[in-house]
């Protein structure tokens, strides 16, 4: 056993400064986070597209969301130092106060947790990201990896779906996603939530994703996004012959602790905070459906 | 499990109070005190404050020891726009768990393969490297008790740093890790060495107590069954008389779950952790409003199964130690052995897919 003195306390956090923010929709922020303590900031590892972090609002709470920016890549350049980015919507205690905070403040953050995207495996694949509503947040770290990186990959399709034009979200980002050669971005909203301006697709994002008639072969198919979405696009996958192993997607549960111990996210022996969040279809096949 | 070393001694019932009451200069000793009529750990004072008897356990297992109901995780306070942060100290007087029965020492090492799996829980190692566990082998089981039924066993080491036998008159000590060696230190002058026939002491009682608990074992391979039948309509059934309220977890000795809060007013403030339990429905509860374990059928069978299922290898012990209280406390007289063993059943009989 270690010794005590010398263990960190894994749930002190980092002390990190509310740079900026932009508002993606009327209830979602994304938040630009710099470390108030550059020798932190130092010390602090990076992450790989897919982990996530606890965010404090002190005197209210903690909140789990995505790493949201490009993972920090630095080569062996002595100034960078990382920032963070994290994209929430505001629905309860933590994230309403999180929502009131101005820039300057101070918040806390730890992290990384978590496992990552597999995104050196899929070097060479034609990829597409499928992201139902805030669940972009969790792909956006894994897009702008890979479109920095896009003579590495093969084609990239990004499909984005909303519930109306209003809760689309990296709207004003996403024209700058596009510029980049092989890279597409397809917006649909679900019927009803169009608007006479609106130039984009009509639809629930399962059908969307059919309509678009890609062939399996060499793709990687990662989605997130609510339960029911999820349900109905492995139905739309599977007819259209991905096999469980090409489709990535990430589970979602209440997380306290982020380190395996607080036992609130398990799906049977799986801690979603620790042997997850990134799973594929096929492992997440071989789970209970508890989740 | 029998093999009686150099570290074994007969003590007398007089000998074993004198050791502990040496024990309470430099040590924080916790051990069975009687409060109105019930079994509880409490620190002492003195050795006389202490239950030491032969079987019989406490109403709550020793686990807030290492495990406090709540505490605080770290403190902050806000000062010049920014937050100062602060580690709460960790204890640094020696604490020696005294009269811990078999069932509840392995309570702590089922603990531990939580708090010190992967990220190291800070308090809780700081507390478990300062502990020393000194258990009560049990020369009768209490009505509720199964945990010959569960693989664990009346007599059992598990978690122990001394083991206290029940003899027909006095106790054979034995030390069975450095820090037990280290705590009977030089008190062990004067103590008469135990004899192989002592020894033997140890099989008898485990036959003995065994024959006292009347429960047909759980098997091992039944955790892949319970697996498979996960979404078998018995559940339903099963749960139906579960309230909810969770008082099985709480004095389950090696339920771990916490929740995390925090508590602060306008200038400073802590993140609190305290017991929590699956039971709840609020544990699982997303923010969105979604809730994988909606109903209280899907959070008794979690609770069920974190215990006996989804164990990584065969020979991984099963999360319950038998210790009976979730079974002697239940308001609606849930008993967590009948149910594992009516849900195996059911599985078998209408297959793993019957419907709900």
């Amino acid at each position: 056993m270690p010794l005590a003195e010398a263990i960190a306390n894994p749930y002190q956090p980092s002390l990190v400064r509310i740079h900026d923010f932009s508002d993606e929709t009327p209830d979602v922020r994304t938040l630009r986070l710099q470390f108030v303590d550059d020798n932190e900031a130092g010390g602090f590892a990076g992450w790989e597209p897919g982990q996530f972090g606890q965010f404090t609002v002190f005197g209210a709470g903690e909140s789990v969301f995505a790493l949201a920016n490009a993972p920090w890549r630095p080569n062996g350049d002595q100034k960078s130092v990382p920032t963070i980015e994290c994209t929430f919507r505001m629905v309860g205690k933590v994230t309403s106060a999180l929502r009131a905070m101005s820039k300057g403040q101070v918040i806390g953050f730890r992290g990384p947790y978590g496992n990552h995207f597999p995104v050196e495996d899929w070097k060479g694949k034609d990829l597409v990201f499928i992201g139902g509503g805030i669940g972009m947040a969790a792909l956006r770290s894994a897009m702008l990896d890979v479109i920095n990186r896009k003579s590495e990959y093969g084609d990239i399709l990004i499909l984005n779906g909303a519930r109306s034009v209003g809760d689309m979200v990296y709207t004003d980002e996403m024209p700058g996603w596009q510029e980049v050669d092989g890279v597409k971005v397809v917006r649909t909203v679900d019927p009803g939530g169009e608007t006479e301006s609106w130039d984009g697709e009509v639809g629930l994002l399962p059908n969307v994703f059919e309509g678009l008639g890609l062939d399996p072969e060499n793709r990687i198919v990662i989605a997130c996004g609510p339960p029911i979405m999820l349900h109905y696009l492995f139905l739309s996958l599977g007819k259209v012959g991905y096999s469980p192993d090409q489709v990535v997607t990430t589970l979602e549960n209440k997380m306290k602790c982020g380190i395996g111990h607080c036992g609130r996210c398990y799906v049977g022996p799986f801690s979603v905070c620790r042997d997850g969040p990134v799973v594929t279809w096929a492992e997440l096949n071989e789970l209970p459906k508890d989740y | 499990m029998t093999r009686v070393t150099d570290s074994s001694w007969k003590l007398t019932d007089a000998q074993l109070r004198a050791w502990l009451s040496g024990l309470l200069d430099g040590n924080s000793v916790v051990a069975p005190v009687e409060e109105d009529g019930v079994l509880l750990f409490r620190p002492i004072a003195s050795a006389h404050q202490a239950v030491i008897k032969p079987s019989g356990k406490t109403r709550w297992s020793p686990k807030e020891f290492l495990f406090p109901r709540s505490e605080a995780l770290y403190r902050y306070s806000f000062k010049g726009g920014t937050v100062q942060l602060e580690d709460p100290p960790v204890p640094e007087k020696h604490q020696v768990l005294f009269g811990v029965r078999s069932c509840d020492a392995s309570g702590l090492v089922r603990l531990d393969e939580i708090f010190l799996s992967g990220t190291t829980d800070r308090l809780y190692s700081a507390r478990r490297e300062n502990t020393t566990v000194v258990s009560t082998a049990c020369a009768a089981a209490d009505q509720e008790c199964f945990c010959t039924a569960v693989g664990y066993s009346p007599v059992g080491e598990e978690g122990s740093d001394v083991q206290l036998v029940p003899m027909d008159e006095g106790w054979l000590l034995r030390v069975l890790t450095d820090k037990g060696r280290d705590l009977v230190g030089d008190s062990a002058e004067g103590w008469k060495a135990a004899t192989a026939k002592d020894g033997k002491r140890l099989p008898e009682l485990e036959k003995k107590v065994s024959k006292q608990i009347e429960r047909s074992p759980v098997n091992r391979e039944w955790s892949k069954v319970l697996e498979e039948g996960f979404e078998h309509g018995a559940w339903d059934r099963l749960a139906q008389h579960c309230l909810g309220c969770s008082v099985c977890a709480y004095v389950c000795p090696s339920c771990s779950c916490f929740d995390m809060n925090h508590e602060a007013n306008a200038w400073c403030g802590e993140q609190c952790r305290s017991w929590d339990a699956c039971t709840f429905p609020l544990f699982t509860h997303h923010a969105s409003g979604h809730n994988p374990r909606e109903t209280k059928q899907e959070r008794y069978r979690q609770r069920v199964l974190h215990k006996f299922a989804f164990r990584e290898e065969d020979d991984e012990p099963f999360r319950c130690v038998g210790c009976g209280r979730c079974v002697a406390l239940c308001p609606a007289g849930l008993d967590i052995v009948n149910t594992v063993a009516a849900a195996v059943e059911a599985i078998r009989e209408e297959g793993a897919d019957a419907a709900r």
